[in-house]
């Protein structure tokens, strides 16, 4: 064997490669700089959207019923706020949405996992999954009120047939897409079946988890409003759905747009609010910054 | 056709690290049987680093999985003196969502250690490998040699398995450094043979590269391919001159290589 350089050579020279190699320290902007690059555009969206609604309104193409003043929107939009009646409504269906939501999440987690893990199950039910979640949820709404009645049953068994495929399928996406090398990895330092599982298997599907828990949620919201357009009734209390169905009712075109405009606030902010922050902890932790 | 993989007695433990006799691995059934390794017969001592040599389909990797029990030989017995071995690849294979610290905590845990005890015992792993204070760090801020570096401290981990101190530890290495630009691989190299005289572990370490083997292995074996036999084996003593043996197994391995286009032709 050639006589190796001395230690302290080799660490001198394995000190400068790290230095030198190591990818430099993403700097991020201040904060100002962060809340400009991402609030201004949308809020340039939406005053562009106003403006244009103004002025298609202003031209009076349509008649006032058919296309009420921003103003008159806002109007309603404030009068409801006020008399409380807005938080209301809004509760019931979030509450709904919610519940609904981590229901799917305790029986899509295990489904996906059992669907990944074990062959013949996805063979068996695999493409189920996955055509369940091109089927509407608003088709299951006659079904399910003709099998439960008009109650909260009813509203529940169709969010969770819209959350529960897309949070197993991605579930399935992220687990298919662990490289093989990290279990095998596992394996050689003696990770069981179940370790690997806990500790390996589902952390690294994590990404595709999270996006298949989003999707899930925005099923499940878009579900609950289809069920609580149908299934309308004294005792189911008034939801998001309901007030809207209202709207049409009484011939209100500002209180429709007010409530397809609520539900459109709620479902953007949850995602905002909740999985926003959770997908970007989890892909920056493992260096995919590159989308945030 | 007997197949063990059963911890030796210890009678002859203070002789043998790892011990083929053999060993045969076939792939498949009937007439799609692709036979990896034929009658391979191996000894590694305590503390030994030997290199195993070989053009590709020569089941290096085949090998190494046999010793780490990834994989069962078809016929043929595999004793094994030591701790859980420690298996390196040739990518790093860390837990992206780890920090180097935790991948190293991780094969602890899994090695059984204790948990009080298991952060000082990373960062001293960490330390060998001379990392220290980039517990922190995850893989993606580390370069590829830091990364390949916190691969070796973990799986030097995995071989911390309470109960099994006296055993001596077993590193398992498929081309590691195969990836890696020739100044890190040069370094990692220096590194190993470090960190390998310190430990005085056994070394089991695959490589295609004649002079890496040159300059790492105590022992180096050549393997044919399609099956994989061992050809031949080469003492390298500190005093030898090593650009001849480099020369004299290159020519070996070109022969080695040649029987193949005769074959096939």
């Amino acid at each position: 064997m050639p006589a190796s350089p001395p230690d302290a050579d080799l660490a001198a020279v394995s000190a400068g490669l790290d230095a030198l190699d190591a990818p430099a320290a993403a700097t991020r902007p201040p904060l100002w700089k962060r809340l400009t690059k991402s609030l201004l555009p949308p809020l340039v969206t939406v005053v562009i959207v106003i403006a244009v609604w103004q002025a298609l309104w202003a031209s009076a193409w349509w008649p006032e019923f058919k296309l009420p003043a921003p103003l008159d929107v806002w109007g309603e939009f404030w009068a409801t706020a006020s008399s409380g009646e807005l938080l209301d409504v809004v509760w019931t269906s979030v509450h709904r949405a919610v519940l609904g939501f981590l229901a799917g999440v305790a029986i899509g987690t295990p489904l996906g996992l059992i669907v990944a893990r074990v062959p013949v199950v996805r063979a068996a039910i695999g493409p189920l999954l996955i055509g369940l979640q091109s089927l509407p949820s608003v088709a299951w709404v006659p079904a399910a009120i003709l099998w439960f009645g008009i109650n909260d049953a009813a509203i529940y068994f169709v969010v969770l047939l819209g959350s529960v495929p897309s949070i197993a399928n991605g579930l399935v996406a992220g687990i298919d897409q662990v490289p093989p090398l990290l279990p095998r990895a596992g394996k050689v330092m003696g990770a069981g079946r179940i370790d690997a599982a806990r500790f390996i298997l589902l952390p690294a599907a994590l990404p595709g988890y999270l996006a298949g828990l989003k999707q899930g949620w925005a099923f499940s919201w878009r579900s609950l409003m289809a069920a609580e357009l149908i299934a309308i009734s004294p005792q189911l209390g008034m939801g998001l759905g309901a007030y809207l169905s209202h709207g049409q009712d009484f011939n209100d075109m500002p209180k429709v747009l007010a409530a397809i405009f609520l539900i459109l606030i709620v479902g953007v902010g949850i995602d905002l609010l909740v999985f926003r922050p959770l997908e970007r902890s989890v892909l920056r932790a493992r260096g995919l910054t590159s989308a945030l | 056709m007997s197949v063990t993989l059963d911890q030796p007695d210890l009678a002859q433990s203070t002789d043998v690290a790892v011990q083929l006799s053999g060993v045969a691995k076939v792939f498949g059934h009937g007439r799609d049987a692709v036979t990896a390794l034929e009658n391979v017969d191996l000894t590694v001592a305590p503390g030994e680093f030997v290199c195993l040599l070989g053009a590709s389909g020569c089941g290096k990797s085949t090998m190494l999985n046999l010793v780490a029990e990834l994989d069962a030989p078809t016929t043929g017995t595999i004793t094994r003196n030591t701790t859980r071995p420690a298996v390196m690849f040739q990518d790093p294979a860390l837990m992206p969502w780890l920090t180097a610290g935790r991948n190293v905590e991780f094969a602890l845990r899994l090695a059984g250690f204790p948990r009080t005890g298991r952060r000082e015992k990373a960062a001293e792993l960490l330390k060998l490998v001379r990392l220290e204070g980039q517990e922190r760090k995850r893989p993606h801020e580390l370069s590829g040699g830091m990364r390949q570096r916190v691969a070796l401290a973990r799986s030097l981990a995995s071989t911390h398995r309470t109960g099994a101190e006296d055993r001596p530890a077993l590193l398992l290495m498929d081309e590691p450094f195969v990836a890696l630009d020739a100044m890190t691989k040069d370094v990692m190299q220096g590194e190993l043979l470090r960190i390998q005289a310190q430990l005085q572990s056994s070394v089991l370490f695959v490589t295609h590269d004649v002079r890496e083997a040159v300059r790492l292995g105590q022992r180096i074996v050549l393997l044919s391919s399609r099956p994989g036999r061992v050809v031949r084996e080469w003492q390298n003593t500190p005093d030898e001159d090593s650009p001849d043996l480099v020369d004299e197994i290159n020519a070996k391995l070109r022969e080695v290589i040649s029987t193949h286009a005769r074959k096939s032709a």
